[in-house]
């Protein structure tokens, strides 16, 4: 890093403005990728940090044991082949020889250990990833390529998370050198790319490991660069400055903008993320399941999904899109039926004029204009909706877990996973965060018996088992799964958009 | 300080050290008085909006409150707030604000590589600004109610009443996107200084020109004027170096004081231009709950904005002797 160059750097800029020549160089190389992310993780170690724009980059470092591509089938990564011991509690991972580090250093059994201690020990505790990988008692190491992840209980999704973020392997010699605060922004793996430069707040650069095991990348170069402002964005994109820019950045209303620039493409898939407002099932006239059901069908979500989303989003009926593991293609939404609702408000004893108020994210736009959407249609069966846009931190913080919202909340989750437990289990499972007001012990059961065991087909069955509860007890007005949005470059081919926003780059060119 | 002035108008004039050293002594204390509030305030204030424990973990499927707890302890964030306060002020004595929550980055580095950014932004932007409204506030004056007045008056209420982001993003739109002569965003060259520069100087200048335009209005009616110009000096001569001279202790201090406003000003600018300076910095602390950075950007802030208004003082007494004695 050129920290005290730079002020220097700075210094000299000025001097030289008068004289600039006012012409803006595209910043592409043969070969160089440039992509624009929302954020700066603020350290590339992968136990440090949640944001899935760590995972952005963080993929194309460092690989996993297992590694989940933009498909989502799970295939070998580091490790070629696993096998499941003593009923779940112990995992065998064969390990692929030959590899090693950016830095030269061998991947083996010992690295894996290394990796595993250090998360589940005193340096992974300080961060948010260890508690995903809590099933993790020990790990063995059998031989230079043999270890064993020893489990305190069967973890169904382990598999999964042992593909990205804090299971992601690093190197035990370096970090132990160089230290933890060095490694944070020096970071080395053994994938696709090694670590270039990384400048605080404005971006990281990486150049192709040519002895990747899975093949070397096509491109020789990728630079991201972190872009807060969605116009500011698509300004690069659309100045050819940038070539990708990722999600979560492009906001619905500029799709149009970038569609209609011939240079440039719009890629859009279903992604992680999805909308709801759930009730306060306590108190008020939303703790009556009939007056529940009754604002479920007076809102037509096809519409709005339609209009305000444009497309770019699909109806859901659970908390969960149609990629999730649990997803029911046969549970179908309450229909959209104003008639049916009024009965059912009438029958609650609900005089036309109550009120319901509708806690959202302040800076989500698209909410912003969901909300005043489904408050015109409570209007229209005559229960009159207000919208009170909280500051993000303060509605996560200290509206939902305190039990203070609004007769209805906006919940607004996605897991990388793509596993309904991800979310159901924070949203559904009393005492949880994201559930202040439901308690609910066949739910609680439900919830916890799917996270024990490792049979695929009755997991799925009892997820399944779970959406239907939650829908039957109509907790939440169920609207959308939304997409992820990718704006590229025409001259970039073989671009995989991920919907989990971690896109491989190895198999990447540019023209 | 003008009414200091007028008072001790006939006081003998003592450009002794010793009074100036009282003078500095008395604002340092203000200075560093003015700082704890503001920090005080400002870490009191972030501490209320929430946990950034929760922040860290957002994305995480389940989190138990001992996850949660065992975060809080690493990041010092379940001590009562003026322990954690404390360590502030006693850090700060070392120069160490700590490290950030995102990634431990230290913090001090963080400021040190966007500091430099944010200054040169203002100081490029005050330059333009200046340039503009110097002779455009000049000419105003001396066209007094005439088709030039008029309109470097309307065009500065334009000025004023256009919002800086608007201003920003159609300046992008016309430089960047349709004729591609300027980057949009970034700072990795100096063409990148000219549209944030330009959107800053723009705004900018639309209050100073009716500054220097008042200021030199009333500088033109004074007596040295007319004599300079019985002398028979030129016209430029009249107006640049003996009217703008006089007139210039005003300017300064708006300037200075616009100065360390600015900074704090320049946040939307810089997000829009995705400028990597302080106000990227802070607005990004702020979203993640990133305590030690808001802190120390904000302490940083002050300091400066502290700062400029004592060399504004400074430059004062040296412009004018009479003020040093008061």
């Amino acid at each position: 890093m050129a920290l005290g160059v730079k002020g220097i750097k700075t210094a000299f800029m000025a001097a030289l403005l008068a004289g600039a020549a006012f012409a803006a160089t595209p910043a592409e190389a043969a070969g160089k990728l440039t992509i624009s992310s929302p954020q700066d993780p603020g350290s590339w170690d992968p136990i440090d940090t949640f944001l899935v724009n760590w995972a952005s980059v963080g993929t194309n470092i460092f690989d996993g044991l297992t590694y989940r591509g933009p498909d989502r089938k799970l295939v070998p990564g580091l490790a070629e082949s696993w096998t499941e011991m003593d009923g779940g509690k112990r995992i065998r991972f064969k390990l692929r020889s030959g590899v090693t580090f950016h830095n030269g250093e061998p991947f083996n059994a010992a690295a894996v250990k290394f990796t595993f201690d250090r998360l589940l020990g005193e340096e992974g505790a300080k961060g948010p990833q260890r508690s995903n990988y809590i099933a993790i008692e020990s790990v063995e190491v059998i031989d230079d390529t043999t270890v064993d992840l020893k489990l305190k209980a069967p973890d169904p999704v382990l598999l999964t998370k042992l593909a990205g973020y804090g299971a992601m392997i690093v190197p035990p010699k370096y970090i132990q050198e160089k230290g933890d605060a060095f490694f944070n922004v020096n970071p080395v793996g053994t994938g696709p790319f090694k670590f270039v430069s990384y400048a605080p707040k404005t971006g990281i650069k990486l150049e192709a490991n040519p002895n990747y095991w899975g093949g070397a990348p096509k491109l020789s170069e990728v630079e991201y660069r972190f872009i807060t402002e969605p116009a500011t964005a698509v300004a690069e994109l659309q100045a050819g400055r940038v070539d990708v820019v990722l999600p979560p950045t492009i906001p619905i209303g500029m799709v149009p903008v970038i569609q209609a620039d011939p240079k440039l493409t719009v890629l859009s898939i279903p992604g992680p993320t999805v909308d709801a407002l759930r009730f306060n099932t306590k108190s008020g006239i939303t703790a009556d399941p009939r007056v529940r059901k009754a604002l479920i069908m007076a809102v037509d979500r096809a519409a709005i999904v339609k209009s305000i989303l444009a497309g770019q989003a699909s109806e859901i009926a659970s908390f969960q899109g149609e990629l999730s593991f649990g997803y029911d293609p046969a549970l179908k939404p309450l229909p959209f039926d104003p008639k049916g609702a009024q009965a059912l408000l009438a029958q609650a004893g609900v005089k036309p004029g109550a009120t319901v108020q509708i806690d959202i994210r302040g800076n989500d736009a698209t909410m912003n204009e969901v909300a005043q959407a489904v408050a015109a249609y409570l209007g229209a069966v005559g229960v009159v909706a207000t919208i009170k846009p909280y500051e993000t931190n303060v509605l996560l913080n200290d509206i939902i877990p305190q039990g203070k919202t609004g007769a209805m909340f906006q919940q607004k989750w996605g897991g990388w996973t793509f596993d309904y437990d991800n979310t159901a289990y924070a949203m559904y499972h009393s005492g949880e965060k994201w559930n202040p007001y439901e308690q609910d012990a066949d739910l609680d059961k439900l919830l916890e018996s799917q996270r024990a065991i490792t049979d695929v087909a009755e997991r799925e069955r009892i997820l399944k088992q779970i959406a239907h509860a939650v829908a039957d007890k109509a907790l939440e007005m169920p609207l959308y799964n939304s997409n992820a949005i990718y704006g590229v470059a025409k001259r970039v081919k073989n671009f995989p958009p991920a919907s989990d926003n971690r896109p491989k780059l190895t198999e990447v060119t540019v023209d | 300080m003008p009414d200091a002035v007028s008072l001790h108008f006939f006081r003998p004039v003592f450009p002794g050290w010793h009074v100036l050293a009282g003078f500095l002594l008395k604002r340092l204390i203000q200075a560093v008085f003015v700082m704890v509030v503001v920090t005080l305030v400002v870490s009191f204030a972030i501490r209320l909006t929430g946990d950034p424990a929760l922040m860290l973990t957002q994305g995480a499927g389940s989190i138990t409150e001992q996850d949660l707890e065992r975060i809080r302890e690493a990041l010092g964030v379940n001590r009562p707030f003026l322990v954690q306060y404390g360590g502030f002020l006693t850090g700060l004595l070392r120069f160490d604000f700590g490290n950030s929550f995102l990634g431990g980055t230290p913090v001090s580095r963080l400021i040190a590589d966007a500091l430099p950014a944010t200054l040169l932004l203002a100081l490029v932007s005050m330059a333009v600004s200046i340039a503009l409204s110097i002779p455009l506030g000049i000419r105003a004056a001396t066209a007094r109610g005439g088709v030039a007045d008029q309109a470097i008056r309307i065009l500065s209420l334009v000025g004023l009443s256009v919002p800086n982001f608007w201003l920003a993003t159609m300046l992008v739109l016309l430089f960047a996107i349709t004729l591609g002569w300027l980057p949009p965003s970034g700072m990795e060259s100096p063409s990148n200084f000219v549209l944030p520069a330009v959107t800053m100087g723009v705004i900018l200048t639309a209050t100073n020109v009716r500054l220097v335009r008042s200021a030199m209005l009333e500088t033109l009616q004074s007596q040295y004027v007319m004599v300079a110009r019985a002398k028979g000096l030129s016209e430029g001569k009249v107006l640049y170096k003996h009217a703008l001279r006089n007139c210039a202790i005003p300017l300064i201090t708006y300037f200075g004081l616009q100065f360390g406003g600015l900074l704090g000003g320049i946040v939307v600018v810089e997000r829009v231009f995705n400028w990597p300076g302080l106000g990227t910095l802070a607005f990004d602390a702020v979203a993640a709950r990133d305590y030690p950075v808001l802190q120390g950007v904000i302490t940083v802030l002050s300091l400066l904005i502290v700062g400029v208004n004592l060399l504004v003082d400074i430059a004062y007494g040296l412009v004018d002797p009479r003020i040093r004695t008061s």
